[in-house]
């Protein structure tokens, strides 16, 4: 069976959405940008119905929502607390947190996994892109 | 006049043998030789050979796209002596780099294991392959940060606990 057809539910949300389909080989990838958090989110929930512990190596679902800079996203971490560092990376010092659920301001993209914000203190720093959700 | 019209007749007649005797001595080995150091100049074309008999020549060997293809059958159709070509050229297309990519990844990859301890990757040729344990309701987690790192392949090969 093909990949865009065990995963056609997934690629007819794609393409409804404008996202790259590009089955090359093994690997089928889904590769672009959706208009919110909640097209993204049912794409994840669609890969994991018909993969439920991502064991069939056969996709790649890299799918991030609109934002832009000065825009509100949301802390979505699963229970922690969201460092604030310095820079971006891991291993620069943690110089504030947000809590989970939060609504801080997303300032710039540094790059794909590390974004500069302000929480509600006016704190400024960066945060791992993946725990930050654009919202409407 | 007579004289000088039967010598014109003769230097005539011995032009015309010079001339056909000098087509039909096309030596192929000579074509052929010049055919390859031409195709020798050019090193997309490096992995062309070309042979020559009765003055058509073969193409064999192996290029890295049609258009390479197309251009060396050209380039030598367009050589003197060359009658035709017989296009036997393999395209293969080189296998690509991956190192910039794997370097991408592999700086990328600390901060998105960070919060996943029991977790390995290991990073070749764009793939991402995983080994080690997680927990069930931290694999989603993981997948999407991995996702977001453009590899070519995630290969899971954790236990899921």
């Amino acid at each position: 069976m093909a990949l865009v057809d065990k995963y056609k539910e997934l690629v007819d949300l794609a393409r409804q959405n404008n996202v790259l389909v590009n089955e090359s080989g093994k690997v089928l990838k889904l590769d672009g940008v959706v208009p919110s958090a909640s097209v993204k989110n049912k794409m994840w929930e669609i890969y994991q119905r018909i993969d439920p512990q991502f064991k069939s190596n056969d996709l790649l679902l890299n799918v991030k929502t609109a934002v832009s800079d000065g825009g509100k996203v949301k802390v979505v971490t699963k229970e922690s607390r969201l460092n604030i560092r310095k820079g971006p990376g891991t291993d620069q010092p943690i110089v504030g947190k947000a809590e989970k659920g939060d609504i801080i301001t997303l300032i710039s993209k540094a790059n794909d996994q590390w974004w500069l914000v302000r929480d509600n203190d006016g704190e400024e720093g960066y945060c791992y892109a993946q725990y930050l959700e654009p919202i409407q | 006049m007579k004289v000088f019209r039967l010598v014109s007749m003769f230097t005539l007649i011995l032009a015309l043998g010079i001339g056909a005797s000098s087509c039909k001595k096309v030596n192929d080995a000579d074509v052929q030789k010049a055919a390859q150091e031409t195709l020798a100049a050019n090193p997309d074309l490096a992995g062309v050979v070309v042979t020559v008999q009765d003055q058509v020549a073969t193409l064999t060997g192996v290029v890295m796209d049609d258009a390479t293809k197309a251009y060396a059958e050209s380039t030598v159709a367009g050589m003197e002596n060359v009658k035709s070509v017989v296009n036997e050229l393999e395209v293969v297309p080189p296998a690509p780099d991956f190192t910039a990519v794997d370097a991408a990844i592999n700086a990328a990859l600390a901060d998105a294991l960070k919060d996943h301890e029991t977790v390995t990757a290991a990073v070749q040729d764009g793939v991402i392959t995983l080994t080690g344990e997680i927990r069930e309701r931290d694999l989603p987690v993981l997948m999407e940060k991995l996702n977001a790192l453009n590899p070519e392949q995630i290969v899971n090969n954790l236990t899921v606990k």
